[in-house]
């Protein structure tokens, strides 16, 4: 097991910046998600510390070592592919023993590991069968057994579930997260799906347009994002956004673009007649009959567990989340109220967060 | 078709014996296909088998029964035509298929200029076989072509003398004609199999640490195998069949050196008006052709069990 470090990492293509010094730190037995909108570049940083691409500038260890130069095959990760990139005319106990084979290792240390990977993934019965005899659960965990054979120092995941149906995603997701919790090995896992890097990970990187936008754990990231791309990506559904002005009379007041006001949290360095963007997530928006908010009630999606329903708040859709049956109906105008502590507010133009 | 007819209307009382409309419709639907099928396939491969059972004549022709067949037994020129046949087609195909998996190769590779390469390369291929067979001939020719010339020039020929005119060596003036026409079949079908190969396969071997010639042995080769079987089985019967070359270029010459059975059969139907035994010797090939194809296929199965 191994750290991996990033120092101001670079990607060129001709041209074309694609990453623009991305700085990490990743400990041993970390398991971070990078995560973002596809281009964002997550996938071309995976594949650089896998040695896939070449890094145009800045460093990358492995535990101590600079792997700038160094081959693939030589810095001891295993790599798990979205399409699982298995071989179609192995058997998957072939498959999963290439790499083994192709370091002359002994038959009976191949079978002795091979079998136990295939133990710890279900994957026994299945050990004679050619991939296009498998189901698409079964091919991605002969992806993982073949990872796991290796015994590397360093996983990658590059969107491994993506192939696979909802339900089975929701199911591999959770084994992945058992699996490194027994083996404890480093790893890096590439999603664009934000509920996967929440559930996943130790650490997420949240990355756009080739810059990392924030780093830390997944409830920090939830709880102050550091952005409004941050904020709008991480959370399901996602985070509203108003535009407002202040105007400070006694408390301080966010004013909506049609007059309705939103109380503000003290001690922020705002002053009259700045412009904000106020972030409000869906479930800290509330029904209340004395709320400072009147809005009209557009769509209701009735969920069972909880209900969703949108409403039109200074012209905009703008979410609202309950637990359990709200009661209200389409057309129907309603008063809310949000707690100021709650609120997210940014500075519309550099998009970070102000408090 | 009234029998289909008269079925609708018994439908509601099946019978016995008689085929309902369920079994007959599909092949109504077929019909066209078989007709034509029929047509343009069977009846002129049945025509042609049963001139090998008959003896042609200025104005008239016989039953022979098995007679034509019982002369090839003794035919010294046949055997000859069907060593000639065997090597054409072996050493033919050979470098077409060689030469066409390296150009392949070295297509599937980025470099400046490959769309200009790739065009020229495919080239051959839509030149007609009588011109290129000319083309060859002419450039074999001391007189006009060079080709004499420069072997001699490299020590490979005692004299700059045309290949083509000697037994020994005239043979090659046609294969290397027909590897020339060949390549470009081989480099297309196995540079668009090579294209299907995912790039995440080679990437998860290079982290597997497969050596640059193991990735190409152990997942290339086998990825080709199946587009390798199917082609190499068809360009065999292709060029096994192809007269047009050797024709253009010997014309089966000197001294039957580069009579292919094809070349045979043509000479035997419309030089020596032989049409009986002309389309025996073309059963003869069609049926090893045939059982080459099925131990092939057969091969095939057994190889190649992942598609």
């Amino acid at each position: 097991m191994a750290s991996v470090t990033l120092q101001h990492v670079e990607k060129d293509y001709g041209s074309l910046r694609i990453l623009h010094g991305v700085d990490l730190e990743i400990a041993d037995g970390e398991f971070v998600v990078l995560v973002g909108p596809s281009g964002c570049g997550k996938s071309t940083l995976l594949r650089m510390i896998a040695g896939l691409e070449e890094v145009s500038g800045g460093e990358i260890h492995i535990g101590e070592r600079l792997v700038n130069d160094v081959a693939p095959k030589d810095r001891d990760i295993a790599m798990v592919f979205q399409s699982y990139a298995l071989y179609p005319h192995m058997d998957v106990s072939k498959n999963m023993g290439f790499s083994l084979m192709l370091k002359k290792a002994e038959k009976t240390m191949i079978d002795g590991r091979v079998g136990s990977a295939a133990k710890r993934l279900g994957l026994d019965s299945l050990l004679g069968r050619l991939p296009r005899q498998l189901s698409g659960g079964q091919r991605q965990r002969v992806a993982m057994g073949r990872a796991i054979v290796r015994d590397p120092k360093v996983f990658l995941f590059d969107e491994p579930l993506s192939n696979l149906d909802a339900k089975l995603r929701v199911h591999m997701r959770a084994e992945i997260k058992a699996l490194h919790q027994q083996l404890k090995t480093t790893s890096v896992y590439v999603t664009h799906d934000q509920i996967e890097a929440m559930t996943m990970a130790d650490r997420i990187v949240v990355m756009h347009d080739g810059y990392v936008q924030q780093v830390g754990a997944p409830l920090d990231l939830y709880d102050r994002p550091a952005n409004i791309f941050v904020a709008g990506f991480i959370g399901s559904p996602g985070m509203n956004f108003l535009p407002a002005t202040v105007e400070k009379g006694g408390k301080v007041d966010a004013v909506l673009a049609d007059g309705q006001r939103l109380r503000l949290p003290d001690g922020l360095p705002l002053k009259d007649d700045d412009k904000l963007t106020v972030g409000l997530r869906p479930e800290h928006i509330r029904l209340a009959d004395d709320g400072a908010l009147k809005a009209e009630v557009e769509v209701v999606e009735p969920l069972g567990l909880s209900t969703q329903f949108y409403i039109k708040l200074d012209n905009q859709q703008v979410c609202v989340f309950a637990m359990g049956r709200a009661g209200v109906k389409p057309g129907q105008t309603v008063r809310l109220s949000a707690d100021p502590a709650a609120l997210h507010i940014f500075d519309p133009v550099s998009g970070s967060r102000i408090g | 078709m009234t029998y289909a007819m008269s079925e609708i209307r018994s439908a509601g009382r099946p019978r016995k014996k008689r085929l309902s409309y369920a079994t007959v419709e599909p092949w109504l639907y077929l019909s066209p296909a078989i007709v034509l099928l029929v047509a343009v396939l069977l009846v002129p491969l049945v025509i042609g088998i049963s001139y090998s059972f008959r003896k042609f004549s200025a104005f008239k022709s016989e039953y022979v029964g098995l007679g034509q067949y019982q002369a090839m037994l003794s035919d010294q020129v046949l055997g000859q035509a069907l060593v000639n046949t065997l090597w054409w087609t072996v050493a033919s195909l050979f470098f077409q298929f060689f030469l066409g998996l390296g150009l392949a190769l070295l297509l599937d590779k980025p470099f400046y200029g490959r769309k200009l390469v790739q065009a020229v390369v495919f080239l051959p291929w839509a030149v007609p076989s009588f011109l290129s067979g000319l083309t060859w001939a002419w450039l074999f020719n001391p007189i006009i072509g060079p080709l004499p010339h420069w072997l001699f020039a490299l020590g490979l020929k005692a004299e700059p003398t045309n290949v083509l005119s000697d037994p020994a060596t005239a043979m090659w003036g046609p294969i290397v004609a027909n590897v020339w026409y060949g390549i470009p079949f081989f480099a297309i079908t196995l540079l668009a199999a090579l294209k299907s190969i995912p790039s995440e396969m080679h990437e998860a071997a290079a982290i597997d640490g497969a050596t640059p010639w193991q990735r190409f042995s152990k997942l290339t080769l086998p990825f080709l195998a199946p587009t390798i079987a199917i082609t190499v089985m068809l360009r065999t019967i292709w060029i096994a069949t192809f007269a047009d070359l050797i024709f253009v270029m010997t014309e089966g010459g000197p001294a039957g050196s580069t009579s292919t059975v094809p070349v045979y059969i043509y000479v035997s139907a419309f030089k020596s008006l032989d049409k009986g035994y002309a389309s025996a010797i073309a059963v003869l090939l069609l049926v090893l052709l045939i059982a080459y194809a099925i131990a092939l296929i057969a091969i095939r199965r057994s190889l190649v069990r992942h598609v």
